[in-house]
């Protein structure tokens, strides 16, 4: 029997490390303070954290458009390191002439450059935009021409600020696929800042949270996902199921949280019996018990409000004393059953609860 | 109007655009680059300059005539360099006159830009020099009404042309000082025609100025 390859570990294209910016002074002075952080040939990571956290502000320091932080501090990207800003701006000139410009004074042949650009254009679905004005182009295609521009320049490290904001839902599937098709073609370490999970989610291979400046986690985006270090954490990464208790028993490899409204809780994570813990069930986790032994029983609740999309319905349960949330698949089975009032039992598998002590 | 007075009338008309085209060339030329430099830096006294410029921008000529008759007059600090009653004295007045024009219109331009403007072409990795380039490019709108505001300034002005040049027949004789010596003398159907003359030009010049203007906003 052979051993399966070991994956090769991706190489890290730009690395920081005791980066630090300061902005302001006073009482509205701002200090970014990242510890570490590595972006990986190929990987995307997406930086995730509520609006002021710094977020912005970290990605000009990465691409070095900020002059208060230590070029010492970020290594690598020997390549071009190149920021797609939130709102990009539109040079006077068509679309094509927008993406020329990137090419100015780089040492090219006429017919490299109008090969690199074509492709570009290509990429990105707007060759046929090539001569129209840039400043007349709709948001999504300004979108599209500015990650033309960052492409053409072939880069090593490219640094998306917010790349779906304004888009609708197909506008962000479709640039989403051509983003990573893109990313998977040039083998470039992508590092993407956004404030909305959804969108993270849509590329992400690692995830990292910044709150107040400061990096709180880091990890592979499953790890983040199911594992976040804190509460704080555990709400920014969709972990919107959130309670406390205190660690009744344990059968086995399983723990059992009983949370404050009589609700007891199974979970594989290791606890002690006695400790006060918390517990964080994400939304598509949580299950309306129908007795398909989907998990174990938790307790009842009763249906608060069913909200569809037209996807995905969310479902809002009341407990005793608090709200929990799930997600079912609309127009099918018990998302066109539910009512509002209705008496529902809940069910969760132990692998599904995080949980974690309260010091 | 005989031969030679018709010869007078078009050595005026050419002796006015080259005294206001040098001005503006000069006026541009100052007054871009400060604009330029002004708008896209922030630094201790900014405040202080800008005000400064705004207020050069509603300067009354017959002022910055009066300054500089001062300084090019024999005993003035400049009056070695022969400058009162020439061509180049005036054309130093009109290019006072226009630079704060240039330079207040020209920051005005950058300063519409977004703010993360200069910060998007920099990711791009784009030398300084191309920077610029695209900077003018960019503005080029804006610095359009700044040489259109700028020659209105200089083309229209009396004060300082007669007070530094002289009114000088032959020398200094533009076509503002020309239609008020001959208003003064009640020659008035001949300053009406020199008048007439000069809002041709104006109206000429700003109309194509402003045809490239509009032309550019389109594309």
């Amino acid at each position: 029997m052979t051993t399966p390859p070991t994956p090769r570990p991706h190489r890290i294209a730009l690395a920081a490390k005791g980066l630090r910016v300061q902005r302001g002074q006073g009482s509205s002075r701002f200090t970014l303070d990242v510890a570490a952080l590595d972006l990986r040939a190929g990987e995307v990571l997406v930086i995730l954290g509520p609006n002021g956290a710094g977020k912005s502000t970290l990605l000009r320091a990465l691409a070095g458009l900020e002059s208060s932080a230590d070029p010492h501090s970020i290594q690598g990207g020997s390549g071009p390191v190149t920021l797609v800003f939130q709102r990009p701006a539109a040079f006077a000139g068509s679309a094509q002439h927008n993406v020329r410009v990137a090419l100015l004074g780089k040492g090219l042949t006429e017919a490299d450059r109008s090969d690199r650009i074509a492709r570009a254009l290509t990429r990105f679905d707007i060759a046929h935009l090539a001569d129209q004005e840039a400043r007349t182009l709709s948001g999504g295609e300004m979108r599209r021409l500015a990650l033309a521009r960052a492409f053409v320049l072939e880069p090593e490290v490219l640094l998306l600020d917010e790349p779906f904001d304004d888009l609708d839902a197909e506008g962000q599937r479709q640039l989403s696929l051509d983003l990573q098709r893109a990313i998977t073609e040039t083998d470039v370490a992508v590092a993407m800042v956004t404030h909305d999970l959804r969108r993270a989610l849509l590329l992400a291979d690692r995830i990292a949270v910044l709150m107040r400046g400061k990096l709180v986690q880091q990890g592979p985006r499953e790890e983040v996902l199911q594992r976040p270090n804190s509460r704080e954490i555990a709400r920014t990464v969709g972990m919107t199921n959130l309670a406390e208790g205190r660690v009744v028993r344990r059968e086995e490899e399983i723990y059992w949280v009983e949370i404050s409204d009589g609700l007891e809780v199974p979970t594989r994570a290791k606890l002690e019996i006695g400790r006060d813990a918390w517990i964080g069930i994400r939304p598509e986790h949580l299950k309306i018990d129908i007795g398909r032994g989907d998990g174990r029983p938790i307790g009842k609740a009763e249906v608060e409000s069913l909200v569809s999309d037209g996807l995905a319905t969310v479902v809002t349960l009341r407990t005793r004393d608090r709200m929990f949330s799930t997600h079912l698949l609309s127009g099918r089975g018990l998302a066109r059953r539910l009512r509002s009032g209705d008496a529902v039992s809940l069910a969760v598998r132990p692998e599904h609860v995080h949980a974690r002590l309260i010091d | 109007m005989n031969e030679a007075e018709a010869r007078l009338v078009v050595e005026i008309t050419f002796r006015t655009l080259w005294v206001c085209g040098a001005a503006l060339v000069t006026a541009l030329a100052i007054g871009i680059p400060i604009g330029i430099a002004l708008g896209g830096r922030r630094f201790a006294g900014r405040s202080l300059v800008v005000s400064t410029v705004n207020a050069g921008m509603g300067a009354p000529p017959v002022v910055v005539g009066l300054g500089c008759s001062i300084l090019f007059s024999r005993s003035g600090l400049l009056g070695g360099l022969g400058l009162i009653y020439s061509q180049t004295g005036m054309i130093i007045a009109q290019t006072l006159i226009a630079v704060p024009l240039v330079i207040g219109i020209t920051l005005a331009a950058v300063g519409s830009l977004d703010e993360e403007w200069d910060l998007q072409v920099r990711t791009l990795g784009i030398r300084r020099i191309f920077r610029l380039w695209l900077l003018v490019r960019q503005i080029r709108m804006g610095l359009l009404a700044a040489v259109i505001a700028a020659l209105g300034g200089i083309l229209s002005e009396v004060g300082a042309s007669s007070m530094v040049g002289g009114n000088l027949l032959g020398k200094t004789r533009v076509l503002t000082t020309a239609i008020m010596m001959e208003t003064n003398m009640g020659n008035f159907e001949r300053a009406g025609g020199l008048a007439l003359i000069l809002i041709g030009l104006t109206f000429l010049i700003a109309g194509l100025l402003t045809a490239v203007q509009q032309s550019g906003r389109t594309r």
